[in-house]
Formats: structure tokens, C-alpha cells, sequence
């Protein structure tokens, strides 16, 4: 309650003070890059509990997918290459499911064969907290747990994209 | 200061931080905007010849202009900048300030000590039960799902206490139920549930989940104890 009234007493006066000729702000863009990642806890395949903050001072991939989103069938096996590759040098990959069908997004996670956890979101609150609009989505986490990069959908040549960005974070 | 009056601090101290940000912000684009300005023609000497009047105008100031009284200092935007920045630490700290006050408040309207209630996890040994989640219903509406990674349940074993949830419920009496899932012994899926009834009177509430061996049945047990 406290921050809504000051809320509304700092919109007051921004109103007040932007009113004055010659100030203007900045539009909010709905991304989550240079911010902190939003926190979660899922249960991944084999049974384990997995939480993105444990994994702090690593940089982190998190692939949002679905079974029925056709570039998640393109996307998965590429990742594989990617951690397979780069797991030792510090990168830890996660795949997350959004689909409500536990049994099939299982199904499909065995189908398949990756060799990064896979994590099964059923709430859809993580992918409200991530601003999930299309499928596959992927992010790159830096090591202080900021997201730094993200891809909406995925085509050929992004997984280059997503190796340079990986290198550049690395290195940090 | 009663609440009202701290409410309305807050607002005041709010806008009066925002007008002040504002001025702040456009005080680069006001100091660029002054610097383009064109300065007024000083007036040329009338026994000067064209000619060398333009090349005065252009390479010093007139004598006059440098000693005028309302001229400004060369050191005068080191010293604009300098108050400036200490505006601007003072605004930080203001910042700072209102950002624990803020805190306090909240902490005192969304959590009064009155109607707080508390609840802890806590593992005893561990043996027979390895922790995976804990739900929870107050009086019969879920409050908490928490699930616990393998590090969150070592901490637990080594002597951790977690605040699981942290609310407010009414005077009287209230049920908790609290759900344990995890693997029991011989690695059997185990799901457990506890219930406690308790009454809530003036004053904050501590309950406890605890989770320990019962040795003689090779069984874990769950309890819920209330810190009176």
C-alpha cells in the first residue's frame, strides 16, 4: 500500500514536472533484457528440483519450448551441440516446457534425446514472469544473473547467434 | 506520526523527489540549449576602423565586457557542476531514507504484528525421508507449494530453518494442513500430511514443521509445533 501511494505521489509529480516544456521520459520497452531473470523452481525429467538462482556465476541458457511449436523440433538438437560443446567451459543449458500436457511434453523431451536438464512449467506463471509471447523463446542469463539476450523463435543461423553471445558472456 | 500523516509524508516526499529528478534531467538539455544561444553584439568602438573591428570582435573580449561586474567567471560551470552533483548525492540519499521508511511501512501494514502468523520447516537427522516439496493450507485454501532443490534440502539437514510462509489471518481459530512429498525409505515415493488446529490470539503466531526419524519405526514423522 505504502509503495502505491508513493507511486502515486511520485506519477503526481512526474506529471507535474513533464508538463513543464522541453522534459520528456523515455517509453518502457517490454523486454527483460538488463534486467535480473526472474527467479523459478520446476521439477525436471529425471525428478529433480532445479532453481535458475543456484546457478549463479554460471552463465546460463534458458530454451522456453513447446511441443507443438515446429522450431522447437530444430532448436533442441542444435542446443544439444551447443552444451555438449560449452558445459565444461561454465554454460549450463535448460530447456523449459510450457505445455500443459505433462505426459506429452514428456513424451516429447524423451523423443528428443538432449542432453541438458529439461524442466516442465504447468502453472504458465514463469511464462507470464518471462514475457513468453511465441515459441521457442530463447535467453542468456550472464553470470551475475542478468538476462543479456533473447530470441523469439528460431531459424537457421541462430545458433551461431546464440555461440558468439555465449563466447562474449564466457569470457566476462 | 500516526499512519495518515506518514501517508501523506510519503506522497509529498514522492513528488517532491520526482519535480526534482525532472529538473535534473533537463538540466543538461537547458545548459546546451543556453550555450547555442548567440550572444548579444557587444557595440563597436566608433573611432575603429571596419576592419579591425571584426578582428577584435573575434579574437579577445573587449576590456570593458571582462571587467563588468555581471560577467561570469571562467571557473563559473565547474562550480555549476559541482553543485549539481551535490544536489544529486542529496537526492540519492533521499532515496535512500524514503527507501527505508518505505520498507518499515510496508513491513508494519502488509505484516502487523497482530494478526502475523509465521510458519518454519526444519529437518531433524533425515534418514529415513529425503524433502522434495511442501504445500500448505490455512484453513483450507492453499497458501504455499514450495519445492526443494537438493542444495535447500542439505541446508535443511545441516540445521537450517526456512520461513515458509509468512501471512496474516484473523483472531480465532484457524487449520493448517501442511503436505510432505518425497522419498521415503527404500526410496519409496512418500506423500505425508499434518494437521494442526490452533487459535489465534492478539500477537504474532510461529508454527513449525518439523521432519524427524523415528528410529524404532525406521519411519520419518512430521509434526507441526506451535511457538506460543
Amino acid at each position: 500500500m505504502s509503495k502505491t501511494l508513493f507511486a502515486c505521489g511520485f506519477a503526481l509529480g512526474a506529471l507535474l514536472a513533464v508538463a513543464a516544456p522541453g522534459v520528456a521520459t523515455p517509453a518502457a520497452l517490454p523486454t527483460l533484457i538488463g534486467k535480473e531473470a526472474p527467479d523459478f523452481v520446476l521439477k525436471s525429467m529425471d525428478g529433480k528440483n532445479l532453481r535458475l538462482s543456484e546457478y549463479r556465476g554460471q552463465v546460463v541458457l534458458v530454451n522456453f519450448w513447446a511441443r507443438w511449436a515446429g522450431d522447437s523440433r530444430q532448436e533442441m538438437p542444435a542446443l544439444d551441440r551447443i552444451n555438449a560443446t560449452y558445459h565444461r567451459a561454465g554454460l549450463v543449458v535448460l530447456g523449459v516446457s510450457v505445455d500443459e500436457d505433462l505426459r506429452r511434453a514428456h513424451e516429447f523431451a524423451e523423443a528428443m534425446k538432449v542432453g541438458y536438464p529439461i524442466l516442465f512449467d504447468t502453472t504458465s506463471n514463469i511464462g507470464r514472469d518471462y514475457l513468453l509471447q511465441k515459441m521457442p523463446m530463447t535467453i542468456l542469463v550472464d553470470r551475475s544473473g542478468v538476462v543479456r539476450y533473447a530470441n523469439i523463435g528460431f531459424k537457421r543461423g541462430d545458433d551461431r547467434a546464440y555461440l558468439d553471445k555465449i563466447r562474449e558472456l564466457l569470457r566476462e | 506520526m500516526n499512519s495518515k500523516q506518514r501517508i501523506v509524508s510519503i506522497m509529498l516526499r514522492g513528488g517532491i523527489l520526482a519535480c526534482a529528478w525532472a529538473v535534473i534531467a533537463a538540466a543538461p538539455a537547458l545548459a546546451v540549449a543556453a550555450d547555442n544561444t548567440p550572444p548579444p553584439a557587444a557595440p563597436a568602438p566608433a573611432a575603429a576602423a571596419p576592419g579591425a573591428d571584426a578582428v577584435a570582435a573575434t579574437s579577445a573580449p573587449p576590456a570593458g565586457a571582462a571587467a563588468s561586474p555581471g560577467a561570469p567567471l571562467p571557473d563559473a560551470p565547474a562550480a555549476d557542476f559541482k553543485t549539481l552533483d551535490q544536489e544529486v548525492q542529496s537526492m540519492k540519499k533521499d532515496v535512500i531514507d524514503l527507501n527505508k521508511d518505505l520498507f518499515v511501512l510496508q513491513e508494519e501494514l502488509l505484516f502487523p504484528a497482530n494478526t502475523q502468523v509465521a510458519v518454519y520447516v526444519s529437518m531433524d537427522v533425515g534418514a529415513f525421508f529425503a524433502l522434495d516439496s511442501v504445500t500448505l493450507k490455512i484453513d483450507n485454501k492453499e497458501v504455499k507449494n514450495y519445492l526443494y532443490t537438493a542444495r535447500e534440502a542439505e541446508a535443511l539437514l545441516k540445521g537450517g530453518v526456512q520461513e515458509i510462509y509468512l501471512g496474516n489471518l484473523k483472531v480465532g481459530k484457524h487449520e493448517l494442513v501442511a503436505f510432505f512429498t518425497g522419498k521415503g525409505p527404500v526410496e519409496r515415493e512418500y506423500k505425508r500430511g499434518a494437521t494442526l488446529t490452533f487459535d489465534k490470539g492478539v500477537g504474532a503466531k510461529y508454527l513449525e514443521l518439523k521432519i524427524t526419524d523415528r528410529v524404532t519405526k525406521h519411519q520419518p514423522e512430521f509434526k507441526i509445533k506451535d511457538w506460543d
